[in-house]
């Protein structure tokens, strides 16, 4: 029944990637630039600079793609978010929540933490999901609730012990399925390519994924991030990524960032630009959803000396210890009352 | 034209056929003079899966096989007045005695040229004290990212992926990456637990300056230190094409008097489709950094 399922996703990435190519942009002009061994070469820092959300906000149900009108509206919006970014403003003027909504109370991330430094680029589609047609990831009701059991003790506990905070508060990573296209800090990817391999740095929590794209088969070691396996069709990569570790079990992450066994992801990247890689994945999971679903991302390059620099999350962890005696205080009061 | 004319010409276009194609060969074996490869720019190829085979992990210098890391004196044994007893070697400390030999240290030859460290007075106390404290201030013990050198001789493979403006080097232990810049890439913003990389090609050396460290990451499990003021010149060459020769010349005015260097060769492994597999390993000690620290204790043994 898996095989089934595998090949259903991939001919329906397949499909997908087909219908939806030149979706966010015109398509390529001139050559794919090469390495000095001839394969295409994506190396660089890249990030998604998009300001189109994964899922299809609720606003514009029904439709893929926005008017003239919305699209004018939209950059104008970005500009005037990013010179309140520049400005130092928060909440609303910048497109976030406010720090006095939150319900971390007062203790948001800022968005010092998050600059985009420049204003987001609009592309006209309403969703990255291009299927299902709605726009939305499909998850099965079970994976339903627990995401939204665990959005709301994000932050709001209670923090009995190191368990409970999600996976990227505990320093160990956001998960590999959202790490092309986003990041607490920003998502900066640096590609690195030699001959056989293309490795993909990404700055938070110093994620790393060392793809081999020489012929060999998937290996049967289960980790966070899978076994990754890639392979050139044409001057696309193809990666699959298969044998994840089991950790559902860390309930109060969200599903991005805990890997499941039955996790399988089809990746794609071609470059469509000089400065602008096509990145297709379509994501498969029966424990998580009632069918594979599928993103085509628009990721960007960004300048020469752009740096990844080190994420000493671990290192610098002193929430964990600060989160634990806020635990402790919050159990004694209740004990006291 | 007369045959006898035609044959030595013949031979003569045979003969720089010949070199032509022996040359063309030779520029595509990918092999230097000691049978290391190179890349299609003629730079030495150091990509591939590498590792070193020695003990420096547990101490740089030469050591003597021990009991464990973590040790407590031979207590003093009192009996009957006038009878001699004999006593115990150091024994391991009550934290890692469970692990028996499996916590043992085996000897080892250092990898410090001359074996001598040189620190300052001040200094030299303070390893010593490292090396008593060892299971409350090894960085490693906490899965904190291990600094350079170190990360070059903890007993896990690492990779090198040889781009065109950076080296990646990929090891295991906490997933630890660096980026070796090999074009001008400004300055680091602050300190660091991996330093800030700049390399370049010295013939067929790769020589890495590695600077902006902060003071937190050790040599070894011996105690073994640095401070900010860390430098450190890395230089890699090519041996043959499954080893190559590694050096760091270790700077740090703060605790040392002088600058000093360790060696070591560093091993190619060769098995076929091997790769940096994850370790994780912040997952593995958040119970011995935070499990008291919670209402709850989840590895607290009923």
């Amino acid at each position: 029944v898996r095989g089934r399922y595998l090949a259903a996703g991939a001919v329906a990435a397949g499909v997908v990637a087909l219908a939806w190519r030149g979706a966010f942009l015109p398509p390529a002009g001139g050559a794919v630039p090469r390495t000095a061994w001839g394969d295409p070469d994506f190396q660089g820092v890249w990030r998604y600079e998009g300001a189109t959300a994964l899922e299809r906000p609720s606003q514009f149900a029904g439709r893929e793609y926005l008017t003239d009108e919305e699209l004018a509206e939209r950059a104008r919006v970005e500009r005037e978010q990013a010179a309140n970014r520049l400005a130092g403003l928060e909440g609303d003027a910048v497109g976030r929540r406010s720090v006095a909504e939150s319900p971390i109370r007062g203790n948001e991330y800022n968005s010092f933490w998050q600059d985009h430094g420049r204003p987001r680029q609009v592309y006209r589609r309403t969703s990255l999901i291009v299927d299902p047609r709605d726009g939305r990831i499909p998850y099965t009701p079970e994976a339903r609730r627990a995401e939204a059991r665990s959005a709301a003790r994000y932050g709001v506990g209670p923090f009995e012990s190191f368990l409970d905070p999600d996976t990227g508060e505990r320093c160990l990573t956001d998960g590999v399925t959202g790490m092309m296209w986003q990041g607490p800090n920003g998502g900066h990817n640096r590609i690195v390519q030699s001959p056989g391999f293309v490795t993909i740095l990404h700055e938070e929590y110093r994620d790393r994924r060392i793809i081999p794209v020489d012929g060999r088969p998937h290996g049967t070691i289960p980790q966070w991030f899978g076994d990754a396996v890639g392979r050139w069709e044409g001057d696309t990569l193809v990666v699959e990524t298969t044998n994840f570790l089991d950790r559902t079990h860390y309930e109060w992450a969200s599903i991005w960032t805990r890997p499941s066994p039955t996790l399988h992801l089809i990746e794609r990247f071609r470059r469509i630009s000089a400065d602008t890689l096509e990145y297709t994945i379509t994501v498969e999971d029966p424990a998580t959803f009632t069918r594979p679903w599928t993103a085509v991302i628009p990721i960007s390059k960004l300048p020469e000396d752009t740096q990844i620099y080190e994420y000493a999350c671990h290192e610098g962890n002193y929430a964990m210890p600060n989160l634990l005696a806020g635990g402790r205080a919050d159990a004694a009061r209740r004990g006291a009352r | 034209m007369s045959a006898v004319r035609i044959v030595p010409a013949l031979a003569a276009v045979a003969v720089a056929a010949g070199v032509m194609l022996w040359t063309l060969v030779a520029n595509r074996l990918p092999d230097d003079a000691r049978g290391a490869p190179r890349t299609a720019d003629g730079r030495p190829n150091l990509a591939g899966v590498w590792q070193a085979l020695n003990t420096a992990s547990y101490d740089i210098q030469d050591h003597a096989a021990r009991p464990a890391m973590a040790v407590i004196p031979a207590p003093a044994r009192t009996g009957i007045p006038g009878s001699s007893r004999a006593t115990p070697i150091e024994l391991p400390a009550p934290p890692v005695r469970a692990l028996g030999a499996a916590g043992g240290v085996p000897a080892g030859r250092g990898v410090v040229v001359g074996n001598e460290l040189p620190y300052q007075p001040w200094a030299a106390e303070r390893k010593k004290e490292n090396a008593e404290r060892w299971l409350e201030r090894d960085p490693e013990i906490r899965c904190f990212m291990p600094g350079v050198p170190r990360a070059t001789y903890m007993p896990y493979p690492f990779q090198i992926i040889q781009g065109s403006d950076v080296i990646l080097v990929a090891y295991t232990f906490a997933g630890a990456t660096r980026t070796i810049h090999m074009t001008p890439a400004g300055t680091s913003p602050s300190s660091t637990w991996m330093g800030w990389s700049r390399g370049r090609w010295e013939g067929d050396t790769l020589v890495v300056e590695v600077t902006d460290f902060n003071d937190q990451t050790w040599f070894d499990r011996a105690g073994n230190f640095h401070s900010d003021a860390l430098r450190v010149v890395e230089r890699y060459t090519p041996a043959s094409p499954y080893h190559l020769m590694y050096e760091a010349t270790i700077e740090d005015p703060k605790v040392f008097t002088r600058p000093w260097t360790m060696r070591m060769p560093l091993y190619r492994i060769v098995e076929p489709d091997v790769r940096i597999l994850e370790y994780r390993c912040v997952e593995f000690v958040e119970e011995l950094m935070y499990g008291h620290l919670g209402v709850i204790d989840p590895g607290a043994v009923k």
